[in-house]
């Protein structure tokens, strides 16, 4: 009985952690569609060239790991700032729509750039930090967690204070809350939206960089991550896709869900139900509680 | 460049078209004495918002344009500029609807009117002491969310945001809509008062005639994109077509439109 439980708190530990790697994902998304009520679809191409340049930068360029993850991070805020002044400048009158369209074409446009520049054959990204349990905690607390897990759940609530810290005390901050509620009103008053989108985009890259390492370190860096990416749906249909807590409390739950439903309930259905199991979960939130847990309003564009 | 003209605005002929095809003004002039407060009167759709929003280059953002005629500010033409540049001149516009951000807290909506400004904490705090003196209602509510907080209040938190941008011009769109006449009364004596004491000039659009003319130097009124008539505020609130029209009093004493539906009927009676 007590085993059965120790593997039960393991498999929800575990899942919770991996969750966090979600909801990294997911904080991208939120971010942008805070300030211009668009859903990013090109979220997950960010993710796989960000992560890409990284590898590139160490492994072909022989640059030292801190000085690659800089170089990678300034990377993304120039992706921010040539999306900014050539897509979204441009479109600045347009609808929310067309918006979210030109989303998809800077995708294909990241993807492919991303593998023009570095190559198509899938890399190895060691981080130093291993995907195997533990041992002080399998030693101490009979349970088999993995260090990886426990990096990407410490790196995703340092990241999510981070970015707390910034909206709520700082005067860019304030601009992007003010821009969130009425973009409108904001320029009214003078605050310059084009600053403001430089900084979501900016910040959205380098939380896209970040979670392309913690995903890219254990499936490797590869075309896949875009696709794996889209997971961040389900979680932002749950979380509300407005709510930067939401956001996080997606992941988790996500993350958890299909650990437990896997190990649980994954035999009945030969297994590999973690692939549509959440989706199934977002379905469910669609139809009982659209706006998800945390949203401010009705979902509307996707 | 600064101007030694006695008129901080000049809007000669402009011409608005939305999308390239919807003209909204056909011939707007109009001037704004430093230091004055104008008001420009009219019904719904009659162009009042539409001659702000081409002034603060609002327009823009709304597929509008100025086709014709030109906008002077403080001597030099605001064709070139944006919105955030314009409230960086000194001009900034209350949008109709109050508009404020409705997860910030009444405090937080204020200070991001100095969003423009390089202001330390220290100086912030100064300034927004400086506003609570005009808008006391707003201090006790300074940390409630805006979106939780009544009309009137919402509509203080919407000019007092617009204060701390340190304007030299206001443009007030509807600032009394839906309101209760209190409210009206107490909007516009901290309108009256921003203006004597920090010397803002004041640009008005307003449905509501006789409260904004009682409050004005001097006033327009424009119908289907027009200006038809112009005077100073006195003039036009003894002008009879004003008070027929836009007062609902004519000669015949107090006028309203049960009155003119009972005439209409009438003379519908003798035809018969």
């Amino acid at each position: 009985m007590v085993e059965e439980l120790l593997f039960f708190m393991e498999v929800l530990v575990g899942g919770l952690l991996a969750g966090t790697m979600y909801s990294l994902v997911a904080l991208g998304f939120v971010l942008i569609f805070k300030a211009s009520a668009t859903f990013n679809f090109s979220q997950g191409a960010m993710v796989f060239f960000s992560v890409l340049a990284f590898c590139g930068f160490m492994q072909d360029f022989n640059i030292p790991f801190v000085l690659a993850f800089i170089l990678a991070a300034l990377l993304m805020v120039v992706v921010g700032l040539c999306t900014e002044r050539f897509v979204l400048r441009p479109l600045m009158n347009a609808s929310e729509d067309t918006v979210l369209m030109a989303t998809i074409g800077l995708g294909y446009v990241l993807e492919g750039l991303a593998q023009a520049a570095w190559g198509v054959e899938v890399r190895r990204l060691d981080l130093g930090i291993g995907d195997f349990p533990v041992p002080w905690i399998a030693d101490n607390l009979k349970l088999f967690i993995s260090a990886l897990d426990i990096t990407a759940g410490v790196v995703a609530a340092i990241m999510i204070i981070g970015l707390f810290l910034l909206f709520k005390y700082t005067k860019i901050g304030l601009g992007l809350r003010a821009v969130a509620d009425d973009a409108g009103a904001a320029s009214s008053i003078g605050i310059p939206l084009k600053h403001i989108m430089l900084l979501v985009w900016s910040a959205a890259g380098v939380v896209a960089l970040v979670a392309g390492c913690m995903w890219g370190a254990r499936a490797g860096v590869q075309f896949a991550l875009v696709d794996l990416a889209l997971k961040a749906l389900p979680v932002l249909i749950i979380g509300g896709f407005s709510s930067i807590p939401g956001a996080i409390i997606g992941g988790l739950i996500i993350g958890a869900v299909e650990k437990v439903l896997e190990v649980y309930i994954g035999p009945f259905f030969g297994g590999a139900i973690e692939g549509w199991a959440p989706y199934v979960l977002a379905i469910f939130f669609l139809l009982y509680r659209p706006e998800g847990l945390f949203g401010e309003k009705i979902i509307r564009r996707v | 460049m600064s101007n030694n003209s006695a008129n901080i605005l000049d809007i000669k002929n402009i011409e608005v078209m939305y999308d390239n095809v919807i003209l909204a003004l056909h011939d707007v002039s109009l001037k704004v004495p430093k230091g004055k407060v104008v008001a420009l009167l009219g019904a719904n759709g009659a162009g009042k918002s539409t001659t702000l929003k081409a002034v603060s280059t609002m327009l823009a953002s709304e597929r509008g344009k100025v086709t014709k005629g030109s906008i002077d500010y403080d001597g030099t033409s605001i064709d070139k500029q944006n919105p955030s540049q314009m409230v960086g001149l000194g001009m900034v516009q209350v949008l109709e609807g109050r508009r404020c951000f409705g997860h910030l807290t009444v405090e937080e909506n204020i200070i991001s009117g100095a969003y423009s400004r390089k202001l330390s904490k220290g100086d912030i705090n100064q300034e927004l002491e400086k506003i609570y003196t005009y808008f006391i209602r707003l201090k006790e509510r300074r940390k409630s969310q805006a979106a939780f907080t009544s009309g009137g209040e919402q509509q203080m938190i919407a000019v007092a945001r617009a204060m701390m941008a340190k304007p030299k011009m206001l443009l007030l769109d509807e600032p009394t809509m839906g309101l209760a006449p209190q409210l009206v009364a107490e909007i516009f004596n901290i309108v009256k008062e921003l203006n004597q004491k920090e010397g803002v000039s004041i640009l008005l659009a307003e449905q509501n005639t006789n409260v904004a003319l009682k409050n004005s130097d001097y006033g327009y009124i424009i119908e289907t994109g027009r200006v038809m008539l112009d005077g100073t505020a006195e003039s036009l609130l003894n002008n009879e077509q004003v008070k027929e029209l836009y007062l609902g009093i004519s000669k015949k004493g107090r006028k309203n439109f049960r009155d003119v539906l009972k005439e209409e009927s009438l003379t519908k009676k003798k035809i018969n």
